[in-house]
């Protein structure tokens, strides 16, 4: 495959960037969603989104072998750990509602 | 040290991320968990590559192939939200 077309920084400045923008219309459409629903599931789906949004411009700009990369990925971490909390969250069991006599 | 093991630790809740949501899938059926539980398998991926880019390999520079599958991964949960009603 010919990349020689652009240099390969500008190819993978474009891919981050097409990775943020992503993220960034995932979170939005979980934020639509939380909204019509009022479901915190979607709303930790959207944040954890629109953190991964900001990690991955935040990759595409500090450089390389620096600690601010490093922190960058302990953010990404803690996204991921939003996700994984909403979905052990949404999972528990609900407990059952008794009516009232 | 630290960064290591956020590498490790990365890859190990989104493989756990992609496992809960498939099995979610399984229970209800609804194909937004399937593409999102198919999404993090390929963030998961791409974490492990991370992983040997910068500590197993780090004279060579995966980012292009590591960008690549993020953008395949992303693109199937974007597929999912714009086309599945939920």
């Amino acid at each position: 495959m010919n990349l020689e077309v652009m240099p390969m920084e500008t190819w993978i400045s474009m891919i981050f960037g097409m990775i943020a923008m992503a993220c960034l219309v995932v979170s939005l459409v979980f934020l639509r969603f939380w909204r019509l629903s009022g479901d915190r599931f979607f709303a930790l789906f959207a944040g954890s989104f629109a953190l991964l949004a900001v990690v991955r411009l935040g990759l595409g700009v500090v450089p390389v072998d620096t600690e601010g990369r490093t922190l960058l990925y302990w953010v990404r971490l803690l996204a991921y750990l939003m996700i994984l909390a909403a979905i052990l969250d949404k999972n528990r069991p609900k407990p059952e509602r008794h009516p009232a006599p | 040290m630290a960064a290591e093991l956020v590498y490790v630790f990365a890859f190990l809740v989104a493989v756990a991320c992609g496992y809960l949501l498939f099995r979610g899938y399984q229970r209800s059926e609804r194909r937004l968990l399937l593409w999102s539980s198919i999404c993090f398998f390929f963030l998961s991926l791409e974490n492990l590559l991370l992983f040997v880019d910068l500590v197993i390999i780090p004279d060579v520079d995966l980012r292009l192939v590591r960008g690549l599958i993020t953008l395949v991964g992303m693109s199937f949960l974007v597929y999912g939200l714009v086309w599945e009603r939920e």
